[in-house]
């Protein structure tokens, strides 16, 4: 019982750490970046590069996170900014960089799977059970992240600027504020978010080119649902990540797989707004 | 209604001795080249040709109509599947292979109008049906590798299959591509097919002209869906295994790729961008395969920021500016088609086209109360949550009868509107159009019951010819034909009259987008016409206007009121305006109604005074 209670609140944190740079981009930008399982594959592939080295992954996660910023930046000057007023349009070229990515990095690193080494191998008791710690401690940075989340919205000045944006974008740049600061930041920290959250989960999934295609569009599904707020990104991911957990666990996992993208769809369906 | 009918000299209009020579022609074409092909070109070639038939699917969905299907390879998969596991294991032989491709089809049909279903409600994003598409190949997937020895899971599933030589399967798959993109051809130049545009082109307008958008867009998918399937069917029998790879993520992104390059929106472009990659990916992609699919997707990304037509419009454009077709004047890629030099057109019939109506029409002196209700609003309310935009709206509007609101900003005249023209609009009350309730009806439904919407701003299709626009705004009357292209234009008098007067008639070939602001305007009051309106609601029709075209609207709607008995509902702030052409004025005030009277009555009231028109009524 508590072993499915602490996978359930786990898995969320997880789906938590790779949405939350999806969820912002969306949010702020109003457009659909396919290019985020990328993104997860780049910082997947410099925890690859980290246990070469024989660099422990506490030290690769900010390099991810710079590594992000930096591929963010350059993207959103060359790509994203000549498209947005064709918000469609940035679907598809989101997929085109993503395809960019991956053939790189097949490129450079080959198709095979690779590993990366685990800062944590260990595992926890809590009550008479034990627990992976690394998971815990996953769980626990997706909390510390969503409140750095929050309050760089809610308490700093560009995260007002964020929030006007989101509500209305026209109007924001009528009153002053430099819109297109506020997409190009956004964009660098929804990239950076992305790479790091890929260094993050190396020690759960194996490393290859399309590592991020799976988890792409169940963070998705979980970015509608959730709207533009890092708070119901947290409910969101709980709920339906939850509901995966259980029917992976109790049903079989491959429609375990399937639940959260079937969920989501017909919840935006029910619910009639986005 | 009298309705006055001519026939423009439609250039789009298709003749069968045109399709059937186009038919023979691709045919003869590949029947001469299978017999002059090496037998590794025509297994690539043949390949090619499907997947070919599958992104003409996939153009038509998001080239034509603006449906983004990341998924049309699930469909493809269904068909592939169906078979392989038909043959597998429930015998091999064609009538069990050909039950196996049906059921197929039947599933992908139901597949993506479920898909549509769940993408297509009022409001709903226009990339939300990319996302949903985009999880088909998914579950798909999931369900092919969960299937065991059923469905082979990821060792693919191996199955009987005639033997057939490659230039055989060239032919095969050659002719069925000619006769899909023959037929596809003639479906994008129906009278359908102009549909699917305009619900790309502005699918609102659409929908206040009574088309079903959304049942069009359903239909359409499952349409794709039946023809990726059975597609996928032959295919099946060409490859004789049957792959996960077939109906998955990454060919379903594909074939959105080889769309985008080869030019959406255009027939021939995604079938030349999809043969020609696939081609050279064959050639190129045995020694350099992960190169090669970086330099497509560095095209691609490169043709989506500024190449968004693709290839093929591209190449067109620089064809047709290098070298000028002989015998046609050379146009500029910026200069207009040129409007037709009679302002009528040849073979109309001059008596329908004039204003003149029957005698007995033209002097009735009526009393409002013998006159029949057209709309009738009983405590309409609406509201957000515990804010009550509209509340206790009660009026009638009699036939033949011009009413105005007026109302300062905010006051709920356009929520009004909204409510009259979509029953599920209002949160409380009742709404009564010639006696029917709207409660709950969409907007296409109250269209049927005779509530025509002019919008604020021209609201017309802009990639559309005036006379499509106004053909389009006709469809709802009359199922539109899903081959034939009609060349007969029928308006009733009241759209026909605005088009005369507004000099519409000389610019019927002539893209709505190239048309002057109020000419613009002019056009979708003729579409809204064009339904047989028995109440027109218009969202202030003078904005913008000048003086000049101010006083032409207003005798406009006098004749409508007058001559047609077209009760006419209209929001507008100009105060000399509303005095000449209204009958009666309905003042809004904080979403309720302040003052229900005679022009003067309004102009007089001192109440009407101090909350809006203030200092303005003496100023008049």
């Amino acid at each position: 019982m508590l072993t499915h209670a602490l996978d359930i609140v786990t898995s969320a944190g997880i789906l938590y750490v790779v949405a939350l740079g999806l969820l912002i981009i969306f949010g702020v930008l109003k457009i659909i970046n396919l290019a985020h399982s990328a993104f997860l594959a780049i910082g997947g592939y410099v925890a690859v590069v980290a246990t070469e080295f024989h660099v422990s992954l506490w030290y690769a996660i900010p390099i991810a996170l710079i590594i992000g910023i930096v591929i963010g930046a350059i993207l959103e000057a060359t790509v994203l900014r000549p498209l947005y007023a064709r918000p469609l349009d940035t679907i598809l070229a989101t997929w085109g960089i993503s395809i960019v990515v991956v053939q790189l990095i097949t490129l450079i690193f080959g198709r095979e799977t690779q590993f990366a080494a685990s800062p944590i191998t260990g595992a926890i008791s809590i009550g008479d059970i034990t627990y992976s710690e690394y998971r815990i401690i996953l769980l626990g940075l997706a909390l510390v992240l969503g409140a750095i989340m929050v309050f760089l919205f809610q308490a700093t000045e560009l995260g007002l600027s964020a929030r006007a944006v989101i509500m209305n974008e026209g109007l924001a740049q009528a009153m002053g504020i430099n819109t297109r600061f506020v997409r190009f930041f956004t964009f660098c920290a929804g990239a950076a978010l992305a790479t790091m959250a890929g260094a993050l989960i190396t020690p759960l999934v194996s490393i290859e080119p399309n590592m991020g295609l799976p988890w792409l569009i169940n963070a998705f599904m979980l970015v509608l649902v959730a709207g533009s707020s890092v708070i119901s990104l947290g409910w969101a991911t709980l709920g339906l990540g939850g509901a995966q957990v259980l029917v992976s666990t109790f049903i079989n996992p491959i429609i375990g797989g399937l639940t959260i993208i079937v969920l989501s769809v017909l919840v935006l369906r029910a619910r009639k707004t986005l | 209604m009298d309705l006055a009918a001519w026939s423009p000299d439609t250039p789009r209009r298709l003749s069968v001795a045109k399709v059937l020579a186009l038919t023979a022609c691709g045919i003869g074409v590949i029947l001469i080249s299978s017999a002059l092909l090496g037998v590794y070109d025509a297994q690539i070639l043949s390949q090619a040709f499907f997947f070919a038939v599958v992104a003409i699917a996939v153009d038509l969905q998001w080239g034509y109509t603006g449906i983004l299907s990341w998924g049309q390879s699930a469909f493809f998969g269904i068909g592939v599947y169906g078979v392989a596991i038909a043959s597998a294991h429930y015998g091999g032989g064609a009538p069990i292979a050909i039950l196996g491709a049906t059921i197929a089809a039947a599933l992908a049909a139901f597949v993506a109008g479920g898909a549509g279903w769940l993408s297509f409600w009022d409001g709903a994003p226009p990339f939300f049906v990319a996302i949903v598409t985009f999880a088909i190949p998914v579950v798909f997937t999931q369900v092919i590798l969960s299937g065991g020895t059923y469905t082979g899971a990821s060792s693919g599933l191996p199955f009987p299959t005639p033997n057939l030589a490659p230039w055989q399967w060239y032919r095969i798959s050659g002719c069925l591509l000619v006769l899909v993109a023959i037929a596809a051809y003639v479906f994008t130049k129906s009278d359908a097919g102009r549909i699917l545009v305009a619900i790309r082109e502005n699918e609102d307008r659409c929908r206040y002209l009574g088309i079903r958008t959304a049942r069009w867009k359903i239909g359409l998918m499952a349409a794709c869906a039946v023809l990726s399937a059975v597609a996928g069917t032959l295919y099946a029998e060409y490859a004789t295994v049957a792959a996960t790879s077939y109906g998955d993520f990454v060919f379903g992104t594909e074939l959105v790729i080889w769309t985008a390059l080869g030019g959406r929106g255009t027939l021939i472009g995604p079938i030349l961008g999809t043969i020609f990659i696939n081609y050279i990916s064959a050639v190129l992609g045995g020694s350099l395969p992960f190169l090669w699919l970086l330099i497509i997707g560095l095209i691609f990304v490169f043709v989506v920021i500024y190449l968004p037509s693709g290839f093929y419009p591209f190449l067109q454009q620089w064809a047709s500016r290098r070298l000028p077709i002989p015998g046609r004047p050379f146009r500029g890629l910026l200069s207009s088609p040129q409007p037709e030099a009679s302002g009528r057109p040849a073979g109309t019939d001059t008596r329908s086209l004039s204003p003149s109506l029957p005698a007995a029409r033209g002097s009735m002196p009526r009393a409002l109360a013998e006159r029949a209700v057209v709309l009738h609003i009983r405590e309409v309310q609406k509201s957000y949550g515990s804010l009550h935009v509209l509340r206790n709206i009660s009026f009638d509007i009699h036939r033949g009868e011009v009413v105005g609101i007026v109302g300062p900003n905010g006051a709920g005249k356009t929520t009004l509107v909204r409510c009259i023209s979509d029953g599920r609009e209002y949160s409380a009350g009742d709404i009564a159009v010639s006696g029917r309730s709207t409660r709950s009806l969409s907007a296409q439904e109250c269209v049927s019951l005779g509530v025509g919407r002019k919008f604020q701003t021209p609201s017309v299709f802009d990639a559309l010819s005036v006379a499509d626009c106004l053909h389009i705004a006709r469809s709802f009357r009359k199922p539109p034909s899903l081959w034939r292209s009609g060349s007969h234009l029928a308006l009733p008098l009241p759209a026909l009259r605005i088009a005369e007067l507004t000099g519409l008639f000389s610019q019927l070939h002539v893209p709505a987008s190239h048309l002057a602001h109020g000419t613009k305007q002019a056009l979708e009051l003729a579409m809204v016409l064009a339904l047989e309106p028995t109440i027109l609601l218009l969202d202030e029709p003078t904005a913008g206007l000048t003086r000049a075209e101010r006083t032409a609207v207003g005798s406009l709607l006098a004749v409508l009121a007058k001559e047609h008995n077209i009760s006419v509902l209209l929001i507008e702030h100009d105060v000399d305006f509303v005095r000449t052409v209204c009958d009666r004025l309905v003042v809004l005030h904080m979403g309720e109604i302040l003052l229900d009277g005679t022009v003067s009555d309004v102009v007089e009231s001192e109440v009407v005074r101090s909350v809006y028109l203030g200092e303005a009524v003496g100023g008049t």
